[in-house]
């Protein structure tokens, strides 16, 4: 067979990357297969711990049917019940998190090694590792919320600092109105001063992808109206500053030359300059992306991507190879251990149709209710079934088959494809990612390591 | 026991027919529908389904980066079509600013079939609302018919490359067609790489257990038949019998111009001499990456012709094929390059090679090769997308997404260029000055005496 | 000085009554207890009949739908979209039937035309195989928001009030009569007047009972017995268009077997069953599958194709002879007129009940000519002659697809949602980005229909279609928040994004599966991760300490920007 490796990882996510550097780091020839684009140019570029443990649901005492009647939504929001948190820290609310969740199955250190494998991996582009705590910041919704590490360029937007801080939005940019957020995190309780602002910047722009349009022309301090992109945007805010001492703005300040693109607004505004994460599309996910890769290469991983996984040989439980369809072609990509890695509802590694939910490659059990009608609770942001689909695993990361047995000697899982948590809610998503991603590859590369010694063992 | 497990036929059915595309061999248990369109075009609104906007392929499209009259691939794919009527023929004219790169295709963790919502809308803008007397349709369709202008060129191959890039040929090249200026006509070759395989005899090997057809495209002949002749050498080196069927363009830089009739009456010729060879025991290769995806991904999405099912699932890329099927790793941790192409490289991956997961093959194999060193210039576009950057309106556009790339291959330490695509190539020579080859002769020069 | 009328209900016919009233030159006022449709008229299947569905069941009502359907092609055609119908009869169907549809078409003048199956597949692509052939009518789509509001503006034009979210909670009586109406507002008007609990009254001359399948219970305010014979209905909302003409099965009866291209969308539907409350009633997973199912009997690519959302609808059928008919399939879809005062000797009341969609405007006329009769006004009916505002001139459209610079799918959408506003509209906002991309709807849409209804997202919803494509509001509740924000408090910005937000789940929950169950994933890692709009602690009141988190390090703040790394 042409084409082998120790470890096979499928999935080019958080919890992909992540599995592939542990597995390497262990000494295994490892091997990532991304099929398209991943979740991260989606998710906000921040990776949240765990910031809440969100009230639940006791397994919902179904009326016979769903009625027409409508509730209102200040009722439903009134009902959702108690939040506990913002956490402090990530640690602090794992013990309260129920049995089935990745946390309760893996324990706090998993968390603490995934983050600290992240820290490693992105270097001083991100923050946030100097402490325990969680960093509370303003979303582009405008509320505040708890995460674990943040990049440079949210620093200055923390709430939790207490300098006059003036938002800028962009009147051609529907995403967010700077004021809304502004009022809305004055709302929160924040303890500084904070005003927003729209300005007219780049009107010719288009409107449908202006976010990358944006970010290209700061990044190239491209020429707008004839003005340079940067001081252009400078000149529209700096009536308004006054006596802020930081000015945020939506996510679009550039690429590859961000921190320039930052510097260089600072420096004309007198005043440090942050982003307000956004997405879909979200750059710093972009940004965080690029990151990853690179350290992929630099870990000697071998990448290939734009083929998907669709289906396995196995011989007596144990995964032998994974087909990969290559244009139409099913090609065998031979392993000794299997990282699944494919995403949940989103990333699309988990598939449904209207007689239930299932794990498309390995076939593994995606434990659900039989009636579609118990995949959701009412209240949009309830404790909803669906949220928490996935293949559930043992503490190695192995998925369970419906007896509760490792479906595969050599097959771990982590991501979103696992279930259990509520990560909307929890604000847990990357940090379930980095936790179970560094204990699937490091698992699948001890895996790989005792097969290949039982094969020298027994000639 | 080993047992085989696929995820079942219908996922896959469903992938491929997404798009509500009438692929006759798609679905056999639900026919498919009579005439959707006019003139038979395909309603591509069901694919829409798919797209749940996560705006991954507009972060992916180099055009939109840099040229604000796109609207990115989001608009003119899924989100046009899902707004569309089947009485409203208008298509907006901004289709025409899309490269055909594929990027956004090939990024879609959905599955949109973007690049075939692309390809058919610019069909039917050019059908229905560009004027066929214009000199920009004129322009398209000359260079779209490459290979017609190509096949007189070689003729008198010293003459056409004089007088393409001679000063009264340049400037009606300009004023006329707007071709621009900046850009030098690719070189003829003296011997086109058919009358050398004439001239030869032919394939040295015989082997009818390892048989490959291939498709070389116009450029591979006309042009740098110094690839095809490497192509030929390597799959002689692992013992493969090689055919050369006869053959036509491929299509692509029809598809891109929405010339798609005359890109179908190309398809008939290579689908049938193509289905031949394959019923002779051959699988078809191709080195050019562009010309593989055409044979591989948009002719099953474009026409519905007879066979054309079978030429898409046995068809390859040059390396992919090697690596499926021969211990190419094993080869090459053997062996040393010396000579001309002992060299450090700054290899780009084309968008179309991304599209067929061919895009990191050429690192990982010569990563482990003596006397090569090879560095990936990252995931930038070159930007000329074949006879984009042709086209005089588009060609700053075209150089300003090559930036990127021009500035990673800068970056990178070796001065000496590598890709699959020969327009890639042309635009990688353009904007560094460097040399630029394709793995297959690097390949040739590891393993073939 | 002109009778006050108060006309209760604000759908269809209750708006059509308004404006009928208004311009025969009574002093109206209309109530309605939530958005204008929002009764039965907003969950209606939007077809504008032919006739031909009644053509051999119940002719009278088929004779009335072919009028009507005549008339509002001339008053009001940017609320109609002309993609024709058709009968089709698969292998199998009935033959006897058929020809009875045609005979019945013909006795009721209804144009037909039989094409081969072959034909009618090439007109509709993705038809079954098994189709034999079809009688192609002259149905239709009929966009019953578009049509209730421009009655409504019409009446406003002509004099009337229009309150929304103004419920009645009484009847004023002098002895029996009725006098007037107490209601209580759910919230302001759309003029921002009044608040959520303030009840009033209003004195009348006569109230007229437009409330449709609530009627019973409007008139048992009076102390009137109404007995309506409601059935509620389930469509199913397909994410694309897969046809664009109207398709029916010929059979005798058949429940869900109705097709309709609508905008962006096909709706399935719909069944029929009884219910007893208007407000709550059961929806049910069998409905949904059943309705995909039976349609793909006649379009089979419905079978995999993608469901956005579910809604159901109540009919507001009136059955004269009670206990004559044995399901509610059988109840008569014509209208009535009940004059309380002959019927039950209460004066000052009339209801009107049962009819359709297609057929309002006459149900309004009638009512209107009755009240005229009982104060003695002369004045004749122009609703059928009087084009409504956005129909009043349509040749102007075509000059206008090319303005605003906007991209021509977009062009095409809003200038078909504004009708001859397009340019009032188009015209004024600057920039105009495209708020809503699924379904193209611009900021200068959004703003207008804000100025129109106030902070009402649902209210814009139904003006603009914002928030009714594939994605469901996932990427445009916030963004029409901020659209809010422009005119209104944050606070109030944020709830009515929160409102539409779960607005709009409600219906998702019906299709929640696939592609569509991506999508609310999709949708709720954005809003409540991103955004952690769930948790929002402005929302829910909760005391942060700030100083409990991360304040950043300041040599980190110091020293960004001096990095040449991105990040």
């Amino acid at each position: 067979m042409a084409i082998e490796s120790d470890v096979l990882v499928v999935g080019g996510g958080l919890a992909g990357v992540t599995s592939a550097i542990a597995a390497a780091r262990e000494g295994a020839d490892v091997r990532l297969l991304a099929h398209k684009k991943s979740t991260l140019r989606q998710a906000s570029g921040l990776i949240d711990g765990l910031g809440y443990v969100p009230p639940r649901t006791p397994q919902q005492e179904h009326a016979d049917y769903i009625s027409q009647q409508r509730q209102d939504f200040r009722d439903v929001r009134g009902e959702r019940g108690d939040y506990r948190g913002p956490l402090q820290t990530p640690y602090e609310g794992i013990d309260a998190l129920p049995d089935a969740h990745p946390y309760s199955i893996l324990g706090a250190d998993a968390l603490r090694d995934g983050l600290a494998l992240f820290d490693d991996l992105v270097g001083d582009t991100y923050l946030g590792s100097h402490t325990e705590r969680n960093a509370l910041v303003p979303t582009f919704g405008g509320a505040v919320k708890p995460t674990a590490r943040y990049p440079r360029a949210v620093a200055a937007g923390l709430a939790s600092d207490e300098r006059p801080m003036l938002l800028v939005g962009f009147r051609s940019l529907t995403e967010f109105d700077a004021g809304m957020v502004a009022d809305q995190l004055s709302a929160a309780g924040v303890l500084f001063d904070v005003r927003g602002v729209e300005v007219p910047f780049a009107e010719s722009f288009p409107t449908d992808t202006k976010i990358t349009r944006f970010v290209k022309a700061f990044d190239h301090d491209e020429r707008i109206e004839g003005t340079p992109a940067r001081r252009a945007l400078a000149e529209a805010v700096e009536a308004y500053v006054d006596d802020a001492e930081r000015v945020g703005f939506p996510a679009v300040l550039g690429d590859d030359n961000a921190a320039a693109v930052r510097a260089d607004l600072g420096d004309c505004l007198g005043a440090d300059v942050f982003e307000i994460p956004m997405g879909p599309p979200s750059i710093p996910g972009l940004r965080l992306e690029d990151r990853l890769f690179e350290a992929l290469d630099a870990e000697g991983v071998r990448l290939e991507t734009g083929v998907p996984a669709v289906g396995y040989e196995s011989a007596g439980g144990t995964v032998e190879s994974v087909i990969v369809d290559r244009m139409g072609s099913d090609v065998p990509y031979a392993a000794d251990a299997v990282v699944l890695a494919t995403g949940g509802l989103v990333g699309k590694g988990l598939d449904s149709d209207r007689d239930g939910i299932r794990e498309p490659v390995f076939g593994c059990h995606v434990p659900h209710p039989e009636d579609r009608y118990d995949w959701f609770v009412d209240d949009a942001f309830g404790d909803q079934p669906y949220a928490r689909f996935g293949v559930r695993p043992d503490a190695s990361m192995r998925p369970l088959d419906a007896d509760g047995e490792p479906a595969f000697a050599n097959l771990f899982a982590a991501g979103a494809v696992v279930g259990g948590a509520d990560a909307a809610r929890e604000k847990s998503a990357s940090g379930v990612s980095l936790a179970t991603g560094v204990v699937a590859g490091r698992n699948a590369a001890i895996a790989s390591r005792e097969r290949t010694e039982r094969a020298g063992a027994s000639p | 026991m080993r047992e085989q497990h696929r995820a079942d036929e219908a996922d896959r059915r469903r992938r491929t027919t997404d798009g509500g595309v009438a692929a006759e061999t798609a679905d056999p248990g639900q026919p498919d529908p009579v005439e959707v369109f006019p003139e038979g075009e395909f309603d591509l609104r069901p694919g829409a389904d798919d797209c749940y906007k996560c705006t991954t392929c507009e972060t992916s499209c180099p055009v939109a980066e840099v040229d604000e009259s796109f609207p990115g691939p989001k608009f003119q794919g899924p989100e046009q079509w899902r707004l569309k009527r089947k009485d409203e023929i208008e298509i907006d004219p901004s289709i025409t600013e899309c490269s055909n790169c594929l990027r956004c295709d090939t990024s879609c963790p959905s599955g949109v079939g973007l690049a075939q919502m692309h390809n058919t809308a610019r069909g039917e803008y050019v059908d229905n609302q560009l004027p066929t007397l214009s000199i920009k349709y004129v322009r398209n369709r000359i260079l779209a018919n490459y290979r017609t202008s190509a096949r007189l060129a070689s003729v008198f191959p010293r003459t056409a490359n004089f007088v393409m890039n001679f000063g009264p040929v340049r400037w009606a090249m300009e004023k006329v067609l707007h071709v621009p200026s900046e850009r030098d006509f690719p070189e003829f070759a003296t011997q086109t790489f058919r009358e050398w395989w004439a001239e030869r005899g032919g394939a040295q090997v015989s082997n009818p257990d390892k048989r490959v057809a291939y498709f070389h495209g116009c450029y591979a002949n006309y042009n740098t038949t110094e690839v095809a002749k490497a192509m030929v050498r390597v799959y002689e080196h692992f013992g493969y019998e090689i055919l050369v069927p006869p053959q036509k363009c491929s299509g692509t830089p029809m598809f891109a111009n929405g010339m798609l009739d005359d890109a179908r009456r190309h398809a008939v010729t290579n689908v049938e001499n193509l289905v031949e060879a394959i019923e002779e025991g051959a699988d078809v290769i191709a080195s050019c990456t562009s010309c593989s995806m055409a044979l591989r991904n948009e002719y099953p999405e474009l026409f519905d012709i007879d066979g054309i099912e079978t030429v898409a699932e046995n068809t390859f890329d040059a390396l992919e094929y090697l690596r499926i099927n021969e211990d190419l790793q094993g080869a090459i941790q053997d062996a040393t390059v010396s000579g001309e192409f002992a060299e450090a490289f700054a290899y780009h991956a084309p968008c179309h090679a991304r599209n067929q997961g061919l895009d990191r093959q050429a690192i990982e194999l010569f990563r482990d090769l003596d006397g090569v060193q090879i560095e990936d210039v990252g995931d930038s576009c070159s930007g000329i997308s074949g006879t984009y950057g042709w086209k005089e309106e588009k060609y700053e556009t075209s150089m300003e997404i090559g930036a990127e790339m021009f500035e990673h291959m800068e970056a990178a330490e070796g001065t000496t260029g590598m890709t699959e695509c020969p327009t890639c190539g042309m635009q990688m020579e353009h904007g560094t000055g460097y040399d630029v080859h394709h793995p297959l002769e690097v390949l040739e020069a590891a393993l073939v005496e | 000085m002109a009778p006050t009328v108060v006309v209760i209900g604000g759908g269809a016919t209750g708006t059509g009554t308004a404006r009928d009233l208004a311009m025969r030159g009574f002093d109206v006022t209309l109530l309605e207890r939530g958005n204008l449709t929002h009764g039965t008229t907003g969950r209606t299947h939007g077809h504008l009949h032919s006739g031909g569905r009644y053509a051999v069941s119940d002719q009278e009502s088929a004779v009335d739908c072919i009028e009507e359907n005549r008339i509002l092609r001339d008053i009001a055609p940017h609320c109609i979209e002309d993609t024709g119908g058709l009968f089709v009869q698969l292998e199998g169907d009935s033959d006897e039937y058929f020809r009875e549809k045609l005979d019945g078409c013909a006795e009721c003048g209804i144009p037909t035309d039989v094409i081969s199956g072959e034909e009618a597949r090439r007109q509709e692509p993705y038809l079954t195989e098994k189709t034999k052939r079809a009688i192609r009518v002259p149905d239709g789509a009929l966009d019953p928001f578009r049509l209730a509001v421009a009655n409504a503006a019409d009446a406003i034009e002509h004099g009337a009030r229009v309150e929304t979210h103004a419920e009645v909670v009484d009847l004023l009586t002098d002895e029996s009569d009725v006098t007037g109406v107490r209601f209580r507002r759910q919230g302001p008007n759309y003029l921002g007047e009044g608040s959520e609990g303030d009840v009033e009254t209003i004195e009348a001359d006569h109230v007229v009972s437009a409330a449709g399948a609530w009627a019973g219970q409007v008139a048992a305010m009076a102390d009137v017995d109404v007995a309506m014979a409601i059935s509620k209905g389930a469509m199913v909302v397909t994410n694309v268009r897969q046809i664009d003409t109207v398709i029916n099965r010929c059979l005798p009866k058949d429940e869900g077997d109705t097709i309709i291209p609508h905008e962006t969308t096909v709706l399935l539907g719909a069944n029929d069953e009884p219910v007893d409350d208007p407000d709550d009633y059961p929806e049910e997973q069998w409905e949904v599958d059943m309705m995909i199912d039976v349609a793909s009997e006649m379009v089979p690519i419905v079978e995999n194709a993608r469901m956005i959302r579910a809604y159901w609808g109540v009919r507001p059928l009136y059955d004269p002879n009670p206990g004559e008919t044995e399901d509610t399939g059988d109840v008569t879809r014509n209208y009535f007129i009940l004059d309380h005062e002959e019927r039950d000797g209460v004066a000052g009341f009339t209801s009107v009940v049962g009819g359709k969609l297609t057929t309002y405007r006459e149900m309004a006329e009638s009512v209107t000519d009755h009240v005229c009769d009982r104060f003695g006004v002369d004045e004749p009916c122009r609703t059928h002659e009087e084009p409504l505002p956005g129909s009043r001139d349509q040749s102007i459209l075509e000059e206008y697809m090319d303005r605003f610079d906007l991209r021509s799918p977009v062009a095409k959408r809003s200038v078909q949602r504004l009708g001859d506003r397009a340019p009032e509209v188009l015209g004024s906002e600057d920039p105009n980005p495209v708020v809503c991309e699924c379904e193209a709807v611009t900021r200068a849409e959004v703003r207008d229909a804000i100025e129109d209804v106030g902070p009402d997202l649902n209210a814009v919803r139904l003006r603009t279609r914002a928030s009714m494509g594939n994605c469901q509001g996932g990427f445009c509740t916030h963004r029409l928040g901020a659209e809010v924000y422009h005119d209104h408090e944050a606070s109030t910005a944020r709830d009515a994004v929160d409102e539409l937000y779960q607005e709009r789940w409600k219906g998702q929950r019906h299709t929640l599966w696939g592609r569509q169950l991506s999508q609310a994933m999709l949708n709720h890692m954005l809003h409540a991760t991103t955004m952690n709009h769930d948790a929002d602690p402005g929302l829910r009141g909760d005391t942060v300490d700030f100083a409990a988190f991360d304040a950043g390090r300041k040599t980190d703040a110091a020293t960004d920007g001096g990095s040449t790394n991105g990040d």
